[in-house]
């Protein structure tokens, strides 16, 4: 977990001057603790900030996902949506399809109830930005997971600015998941920057949803270090309120913890940061060196499934 | 054979498509047992197949349809009515811009195999007439049918579900329970992309879908009379239209008469005007005229909404007024 934690961390600083990207620095407890644990059938459907890290999390090659940020032939979709956003599906990786937020949410709960048509014992697990959740998509699909009594874990990764819209302005309730009591479902609330609390909270509400309990909505509060876009200026962000969450950093607490516990030393994260960062830059420099997606991946023939296609779920 | 009407075509082929393949299911607003479904557009399935299959759900358009969409990319085949056709403004983002793309932009990795069946059309009730098809054929991914007849209900709903892709499957409340064919009671699968000749002739090509299919063909038999001979087509499908028997048609007879229940902007049936002016305009001259819901909100009062829509004088208005150019 604290390997995932410190590559989540390098990924997210590694598109630092590309300006077209959302970073996630400061917010990779929540992904790592949301992703962490799951099993190979189940579905994840990460919110954008962030989602790279959940899906190397779930398995996917590092080369191939960075190639997706640069539109690159090697990317999982060859190139033909943004990579930074839009993840693996084959791997059961429900990213955006699109740059509409809600939607993920929406289908988040639609895998969930394929788990529960088909008898799988799996679930669902998806985060969304405290702005995604003021969404009508989102309340619907909560209360349609509510309803159905659906094996889905509905985790708000609240970094409290929905681009420049502080959460002070766009939510009166002290926390999303208060509004779990609207829905009929359990919400917790927990320290986003906490990468074991985070994991803990979700694999309670993972193993509630698989036993058949349905729904839960976590909160996990946490705060958006970077801009919204990479080398954006954060002007609206209170420098005391900035001061403060940077010094809760979710790689320090935990390092600090580990250390204090005995489990690592300075050496040893040392040993696994050049580690990391040995398989990042070398990913990263293949992915920069694949050639662009050849003409023919327009895919003028290739908009609709043709029958007996490979893309069927066995 | 057996004499169904327009609703018990759509639902027996459903029936045949539930029982065929387990990974079918329906959901919607009313469509369970209490209800059957508006217009009686579920009929039965829900106590053949259960509440687990035919699944009744709250007012949640967007939702629902994002739901079925994740279930489709998780391997079921989803039926999601979406009661009223007008709805279907609150459903175009997961629609259009998922629905439509996943394929596409997963690279060849999953498929959307769903269905998003809608009533439209003035009906017995009136409510909720409006036709949208035209926002959606302009998005690629999607498929959209159309039938006019109870036994291309049942062929188009089967091939539909049975695609691998989106299809949005407009069915008009004023065929509902208006007509009654023979429809083969056994499997029936209607190929989308396949114009149906419904009356051949040599003076006029005169192409329509779903209600107006039928408006198309009493003026065709009242222009008959008076020595007008009208080819009539149902596209069947707007997406994907079939462009050969199209401008096959308008090659033989050198007149294109289009006839829409919505309204001529963005519609199939300027598509249609589009594909021909194209494949066949310059080399000969080919007179094109359009007949289409009057451009404005669609009015209630009876007479108002007799006004704004297409009828059989207006199309034999239309088709002499053609021959005479």
């Amino acid at each position: 977990m604290h390997r995932l934690l410190l590559m989540a961390r390098r990924l997210e600083e590694s598109f630092a001057t590309l300006h077209s990207y959302h970073p996630a620095v400061g917010e990779e407890a929540v992904v790592v603790g949301a992703f962490f644990g799951l099993t190979a059938g189940d579905y994840i459907a990460p919110h954008y900030r962030g989602a790279l890290a959940a899906a190397y999390l779930r398995g996917a090659d590092l080369r191939r996902l960075i190639a997706g940020v640069y539109g690159k032939s090697t990317a999982y979709n060859q190139g033909r949506f943004r990579g930074d956003i839009c993840m693996p599906i084959e791997l059961n990786v429900i990213g955006l399809f699109s740059g509409i937020l809600g939607s993920s949410v929406g289908l988040a709960v639609g895998a969930a109830l394929a788990m529960k048509l088909r008898g799988a014992p799996n679930v669902v697990v998806s985060t969304f930005g405290e702005g995604t959740s003021n969404l009508g998509m989102v309340h619907e699909s909560l209360n349609l997971a509510a309803s159905l009594t659906l094996p889905v874990v509905l985790i708000c990764q609240n970094n409290q600015y929905a681009m420049s819209m502080s959460a002070k302005a766009s939510l009166k309730c002290a926390s999303v998941a208060d509004r779990a009591l609207g829905y009929g479902i359990p919400g917790v609330r927990v320290e986003g920057n906490d990468v074991i609390a985070v994991h803990a909270a979700v694999q309670e509400a993972v193993a509630r949803a698989r036993s058949g309990g349905g729904p839960t909505l976590i909160e996990a509060l946490t705060y958006r270090v970077s801009g919204h876009r990479s080398g954006e200026q954060v002007a609206y962000q209170d420098p005391a309120e900035r001061r403060d969450w940077q010094a809760k950093d979710p790689l320090r607490r935990l390092q600090e913890s580990l250390c204090a516990s005995g489990l690592l030393d300075g050496a040893g994260i040392a040993a696994v940061d050049t580690a990391v960062r040995s398989e990042l830059s070398a990913a990263v420099q293949l992915a920069q060196q694949d050639p662009e997606p050849a003409p023919e991946v327009l895919g003028l023939d290739d908009v609709f499934a043709p029958e007996n296609h490979q893309g069927v779920v066995p | 054979m057996t004499r169904l009407t327009y609703q018990q075509a759509l639902v027996a082929a459903i029936r045949g498509e539930m029982a065929r393949d387990p990974r079918v299911f329906h959901m919607g607003q009313d469509v369970g047992a209490t209800s059957d479904g508006v217009m009686n557009s579920c009929k039965g399935l829900a106590a053949e197949f259960g509440a687990g299959r035919v699944i009744d759900l709250p007012i949640s358009e967007a939702g629902t349809v994002a739901a079925g969409i994740g279930a489709a990319v998780a391997g079921m085949r989803p039926i999601v009515q979406i009661m009223f056709g007008e709805f279907l403004s609150l459903v175009m983002a997961p629609l259009a811009c998922d629905a439509g793309t996943i394929w596409y932009r997963s690279g060849g990795k999953r498929s959307v195999p769903m269905v998003v069946r809608t009533l439209f059309g003035t009906g017995p009730h009136r409510g909720h007439p409006e036709d949208f098809h035209g926002w959606l054929c302009s998005v690629p991914g999607l498929k959209v049918a159309m039938p006019a007849t109870p036994r291309d209900a049942k062929g188009l709903m089967a091939a539909a579900i049975r695609d691998e892709n989106p299809v949005v499957f407009f069915e008009h409340m004023g065929l509902y329970h208006s007509v009654r064919e023979e429809v083969p009671e056994e499997e029936l699968i209607t190929p989308f992309g396949v114009a149906d000749v419904k009356r051949a002739g040599k003076d006029i090509t005169l192409v329509a879908v779903g209600l107006m299919v039928q408006v198309a063909l009493r003026a065709a038999a009242a222009l008959a009379k008076e020595g007008i001979d009208v080819e009539v087509l149902d596209m069947r499908t707007p997406v994907p239209l079939d462009k050969a028997a199209l401008v096959g048609s308008v090659s033989k007879t050198g007149r294109l008469l289009t006839l829409s229940e919505t309204w001529r902007i963005g519609d199939s049936m300027a598509e249609a005007v589009a594909v021909v002016a194209e494949e066949l305009g310059g080399a000969r001259k080919i007179p094109i005229s359009r007949v289409a819901c009057a451009h404005v909100p669609r009015p209630f009062a009876h007479n108002l909404d007799k006004l704004a829509l297409p009828n059989e004088a207006k199309v034999i208005a239309a088709a002499k007024a053609l021959l005479s150019r």
